[in-house]
């Protein structure tokens, strides 16, 4: 029986997985992968807390569906200035970044 | 239902796909156009602002109320206020000069709902809608790298925090199966009473709400977006992100820990309270060294927060009233010191601190108003900024945090400084070269703006007070 | 009518504006502003001395400035006798001064700015006599310090000048720590900042005496300062650097008599607690006496004009500090007269012969009738001889220390002695005799009309403004202003006698010394050198605060400096190495350890010692790592 702390559980591991990958990737394709993860470790709480907790109302339900737009929004005006970044420094390290510092 | 109380935000919605399409059919010249035309749009919302009255809407998800009356005022006034500093500097972007009057109009609505916010979701959408056209334009000088690293920085930083706001969103909802803001409170309060203090799982929740929230506002150690967006994003979006983005962080900020986590004073005050602390230490500290105008500014208004937040921790409604007043302040003092920074760089092309110097000669006019903004925000009466910090101060020391207000008349010694360092420069050290100042009407306008907002609400400061405190009487519950 | 007086400061406040911004390049027309801006005030003033004679009551129209629910802020003005009567005297001397400005600045490159500072000034003092509440007296209280400071730094390429500026503005500031101190003291006693709302409680006896008496005498502090009592009187004779008009305003009308008026208006918070009266009394009659002695001896002709106000201040003082309001607030008015005459005189003969020193100069009288004979009548008022003003207000101090203790009485009489005989010392030596300095006597010559008339006009008050308190009049000073209820001291015939003989002699003994010469003055010098270095040295105070205040916080600064130097220097340069040889070993793990997160921690431990700047590295990651590590942070707070 999978019950509610499982899901919990897998959320959590997706968000640690996500801040692991956001904190070790050098690479801005891969730091936006990462943050997508994160977002998705949300999403599974919610679904899940209105599968458990409020079975009746869809709220958590209707927030996932929020949040996967507003990521996808964010994804996307993320990879346009990736690509002005390409453009200036053709590359995407984001480590080589570093004009605007102290 | 009544729709009246949306009619604000309908109506710049409209104007804004208006603009659109009109920059979409407008040939280049026409453009410049677009600017003006914004202004009357943000001018005839405010008029509905005032007109729209108060009440709920959507079983409480849109709240109009004197609290998002206050803030509407301020998000509509800092969004003129860079509207008309962009209408000269635009003439720098090449292509889409509309969208980029769109977007700060975009980000303004977005500002306006969260305020107005009632409800996490609702909330959570609106806040994205603010942050979102801003991760564009800190973006939009295409042919500087600088504004490009600008871009990648928040928009990168932006989905973090924003991932781990909404996180823990998903915490509170699943403890209480609410998402409305006064129900989660009285959930939170009913599970209080019924089985004791909660166990970590909230108090994640709330560290993620002020780490998401902490973004938006550059709280200390949040804060590390500010200064390398503040320097490469176009200067009339430094503005606006210091002030309006701020501001409408802080309305959200004080929506939710004012009503849903009222019960858990204690909880979060304390935190809330260090980081302020620090962010008043760190950002005046570090401001010190800089050499850049954009930058100093952008190290101040991580110090400043740092005193708005005191407003915060103090925890009653004087603490809003004054926050509020505070936000008010700091609005025309900073937005004028940013629009006096963007009339020499346009003039100069220079945004380093090196070259203000002898600006008192070539220009009295542009340094005595410079100097006016950086004496109000050091807080030096009779000017606004002096009446916000004594407000602030002094609702602090009613509830008798005076450790913090310590702190914050320290570093504001520290503040003295590096303000006056800017002032000296222009006042005592002589310009090796002649530049002839000639500022176009827009900034003339918008400077003027500012100036007369840092008098009157520093001379007469009595019915803005009186408007802030109406504003905090919303959340009267103490 | 009264309650349009706020116009009265308002004024000049406008003129300084109009000057500063539109007719700086225009210097007749600003001085023409200014001093239009001030017969304006002189002519508002007139009602309102007529309306407080007609009803003497205390009005006050105030409105509120700041709410900050719960806390309030008010400005407003307060009319009472007191105000009008120093409404009158500023308004008039500084009318005179401003006129007599015109002739004497003439000519100087920074005209208009000289006359823009003067109707600040003007402006700043009117505000202070105005005000009805301590927030309000405090902040025209300093904007006179300020002023001051401009003016009598006028000349600031003079180093002296400067140097007498910041003299002046550095020491008075030292008096009002304590005055803003005691402000607060009291305010937070009594809640509430206005004048009346505090002195009625003080009456009401709801403040502790304790308090009562620390806040009155941190706010003599401010006195202090601005009046020049002891020990802050070293500032102004220094401040005579400034231009002479300014000295005459400063020592007559304005800066030092702000001291004195704050006393008065006061005088509940002084006539409450006796002990903090009567150290406001010792004070004042120390400083008459130290000052009146170091003015024998003086040689320049400001200086020892200067040491009088001192002195002549620490009269009131004393009247002041034994309740004597009715006394304390009349010598101030007939001093006003006199003693800006005694300086636009001093300027006038300055103006002529281009020197200070008294012993270049001399039998100036033919050469200068209309100065000489003023200068005189104005030394003869301030001697107190019968029937010039400053008879009749010394005669009230007189009895007011009569009264309380023979022994005020005693140094009152040796000091009034001592003035009769310094001032005539500067008469006989400057206006008879011979011309010791041929070359500049032959340039001399009498100033134009534009300063003698001020000079007629003060004359004429310096002798007849007292009239209105002799104490046989019914209804005269005294039945005016009053503190609770009108003192009508007996006219005393013996004292009013004892004082004329002491001031007679006072000036035989100059007149046989300085115009006879049957006594020696370099004799005197030489039998009694050592007196005569102590006072012709001043006492040593410039010297003694050089070497107990001065030389040790500059000492103190030397060593930060030393510090900074050896021990910072040396900390950067450590860290500077450290940097080094952690970027070093940064290289290392670069290459030998490629993992992200160590890296990272690395990274921010490493930046974190070279100075909280370096925080800020410009990498994305470490911002984000900045990031956890926060939250991480909170949570280990929160939960541990």
């Amino acid at each position: 029986m999978i019950t509610l702390n499982h899901y919990l559980a897998l959320a959590s591991i997706l968000f640690c997985i996500g801040i692991y990958g956001v904190l070790t990737r050098r690479n801005a394709i891969s730091v936006l992968m990462s943050i997508e993860l994160m977002f998705n470790a949300a999403n599974i709480n919610f679904i899940a807390f209105s599968k458990f907790i409020t079975p009746v109302f869809l709220t958590g339900q209707v927030f996932a569906v929020f949040v996967i737009t507003i990521a996808a929004a964010e994804a996307t005006v993320a990879l346009a200035i990736v690509i002005l970044i390409y453009r200036h420094h053709k590359e995407i390290n984001v480590d080589k970044i570093n004009f605007l510092k102290w | 239902m009544n729709y009246r109380l949306l009619f604000p935000e309908l109506f710049l919605f409209l104007w804004i796909i208006f603009i659109f399409v009109l920059d979409f059919f407008w040939d280049k010249e026409k453009t410049n156009y677009l600017g003006w035309f914004s202004l009357l749009g943000l001018g005839i919302t405010i008029a509905l602002v005032f007109g729209s009255g108060t009440g709920r809407l959507f079983g409480g998800m849109f709240l109009a109320d004197s609290f998002s009356f206050y803030f509407k005022l301020v998000f509509l006034s800092a969004s003129f206020l860079a509207i008309l500093s962009s209408i000269d500097f635009v003439k720098k972007i090449e292509k889409y000069r509309g969208e980029y009057f769109g977007l700060i109009l975009l980000s303004t609505l977005g500002m306006m709902f969260l305020c107005s916010a009632g409800e996490l979701i609702t909330l959570y959408i609106a806040l994205e809608l603010t942050t979102i056209p801003l991760f564009v334009l800190s973006a939009y000088l295409k042919k500087d790298f600088r504004s490009a690293e600008a871009g990648i920085k928040y928009v990168i930083l932006g989905a973090i925090s924003s991932a781990i706001l909404i996180y823990g969103i998903s915490i509170i909802y699943g403890l209480t199966g609410m998402t409305d803001l006064g129900l989660i409170q009285f959930s939170l309060a009913q599970q209080h009473l019924r089985f004791g203090p909660f166990g970590p799982a909230l108090i994640f929740g709330i560290i993620f709400f002020i780490a998401g929230f902490g973004f938006k506002l550059a709280l200390v150690p949040f804060h590390m977006w500010a200064p390398d967006v503040y320097e490469g994003a176009p200067t009339p979006i430094t503005a606006f992100l210091s002030v309006a983005s701020k501001g409408a962080g802080l309305a959200a900020f004080i929506r939710i820990f004012f009503v849903s986590f009222n019960v858990y004073q204690p909880d979060w005050v304390m935190i809330v309270a260090v980081l302020a602390s620090l962010g008043m230490i760190f950002g005046n500290i570090v401001a010190l060294l800089q050499t850049n105008i954009k930058r100093m500014l952008a190290y101040s208004s991580i110090a400043q927060i740092g005193y708005i937040m005191i407003g915060v921790v103090a925890f009653s409604w004087r603490g809003i009233s004054a926050l509020s007043f505070y936000v008010f302040a700091y609005l025309f003092a900073n937005m004028g010191a940013f629009i006096s920074a963007i009339t020499f760089s346009n003039v100069t092309g220079s945004d380093e601190i090196e070259d203000y110097a002898g600006l008192s000669r070539s220009s009295p006019g542009l340094a005595l108003f410079m100097a006016v903004f950086l004496l109000s925000l050091v807080g030096i009466p009779p000017l606004a900024g002096f009446v916000a910090k004594y407000y602030i101060f002094a609702s602090a020391i009613e509830k008798g945090h005076i450790g913090i207000v310590v702190i914050a008349i320290l570093t504001s010694v520290v503040a003295l400084y590096y303000y006056a360092g800017v002032i000296k420069k222009m006042y005592f050290h002589k310009s090796e070269k002649e530049v002839n100042f000639s500022i176009p009407f827009s900034l003339k306008l918008a400077l003027f703006i500012c100036l007369l907002g840092v008098l009157i609400a520093g001379l007469f400061p009595t019915p803005f007070i009186d408007l802030a405190t109406k504003a905090a009487q919303v959340f009267k519950y103490w | 009518m009264l309650a349009s007086s706020w116009l009265i400061p308002l004024l000049p406040l406008v003129a300084f504006a109009f000057i500063v911004f539109f007719t700086n390049k225009r210097p007749k027309l600003s001085s023409y502003l200014s001093v239009g801006a001030v017969c304006g005030s002189f002519v508002l003033s007139v009602p309102v001395l007529f309306e407080v004679l007609k009803n003497p009551i205390t009005s006050e129209f105030k409105f509120t400035w700041i709410d900050l629910q719960g806390f309030t802020i008010q400005m407003g003005i307060l009319i009472d006798p007191l105000t009008a009567v120093m409404l009158m005297v500023v308004t008039i001397v500084s009318m005179l001064v401003h006129i007599y400005s015109i002739g004497y600045m003439a000519g100087d490159p920074r005209f208009s700015r000289y006359f823009s500072f003067l109707s600040l000034f003007t402006f700043a003092m009117l505000g202070l006599v105005l005000a009805n509440n301590f927030f309000e007296i405090f902040i025209f209280w300093e904007l006179v310090g300020l002023t001051s400071y401009l003016l009598i730094g006028f000349w600031f390429e003079k180093k002296v000048a400067a140097d007498a500026g910041k003299k002046a503005f550095i020491t008075t500031r030292t008096g009002d720590l304590g005055f803003l101190v005691g402000i607060f003291l009291l305010v937070s006693a009594a809640g509430t900042f206005n004048f009346n709302q505090i002195f009625h409680q003080i009456e009401a006896g709801s403040i502790s005496t304790g308090i009562l008496t620390v806040s009155a005498i941190l706010i003599f502090a401010g006195a202090v300062g601005k009046s020049a009592q002891f020990p802050l009187h070293v500032w102004l004779p220094d401040a005579m650097e400034g231009p002479t008009p300014v000295s005459a305003l400063i020592h007559a009308a304005t800066m030092v008599a702000a001291g004195v008026y704050l006393v008065a208006r006061t005088m509940t918070l002084f006539a409450a607690s006796s002990s903090a009266g009567l150290i406001v009394a010792i004070i004042g009659a120390f400083t008459a006496f130290l000052a009146a002695s170091i003015g024998l001896v003086q040689n320049d002709i400001k200086r020892v004009l200067a040491y009088s106000t001192i002195s002549q201040l620490g009269y009131m003082m004393l009247a002041l500090g034994l309740v004597g309001l009715t006394a304390g607030t009349f010598h101030l008015m007939t001093h006003a007269f006199f003693k800006a005459l005694l300086f636009l005189g001093a300027g006038s003969v300055i103006h002529a012969m281009h020197t200070n020193d008294i012993w270049k100069m001399g039998g100036l009288f033919p050469k200068m009738k209309i100065t000489a004979i003023t200068f005189i009548i104005a030394s003869l008022s301030i001697s107190g001889i019968f029937p010039f003003s400053g008879f009749w207000s010394k005669d009230e101090i007189f009895a007011v220390a009569a009264e309380y203790h023979p022994i005020f009485l005693l140094v009152a009489i040796i000091v009034a002695f001592m003035t009769a005989f310094y001032m005539f010392r500067l008469c006989f030596v400057t206006f008879f005799g011979k011309p010791r300095d041929k070359h500049k006597f032959d340039h001399a010559h009498e100033s134009p009309k534009v300063m003698t008339i001020p000079l007629m006009i003060l004359a004429f008050l310096s002798i007849f403004a007292g009239w209105l308190g002799i104490p046989w009049l019914a209804k005269g000073y005294s039945s005016f202003v009053f503190f609770h209820h009108p003192h009508h001291a007996e006219p005393k015939i013996w004292l009013m006698l004892i004082s004329t003989i002491v001031a007679l002699s006072g000036i035989g003994l100059a007149y046989l010394i300085y115009y006879k010469g049957s006594i020696s003055a370099e004799k005197l010098k030489e039998k009694f050198s050592f007196p005569y270095k102590l006072l012709f040295n001043k006492y040593y105070f410039d010297e003694l605060y050089q070497a107990i205040i001065i030389n040790p916080i500059m000492g103190f600064a030397n060593f930060l400096f030393k510090f900074d130097l050896g021990i910072i220097d040396w900390l950067v340069n450590a860290f500077g190495n450290f940097t080094l040889f952690i970027s070093n070993v940064k290289e290392w793990f670069d290459t030998n350890i490629v993992d992200g997160a160590v890296n990272g921690i690395a990274w921010i431990f490493k930046k974190a010692c070279t100075g909280l700047r370096q925080i800020q590295t410009g990498y994305l990651s470490n911002y984000i790592l900045v990031i956890f590590f926060g939250i991480l942070l909170i949570i280990l707070f929160k939960i541990a």
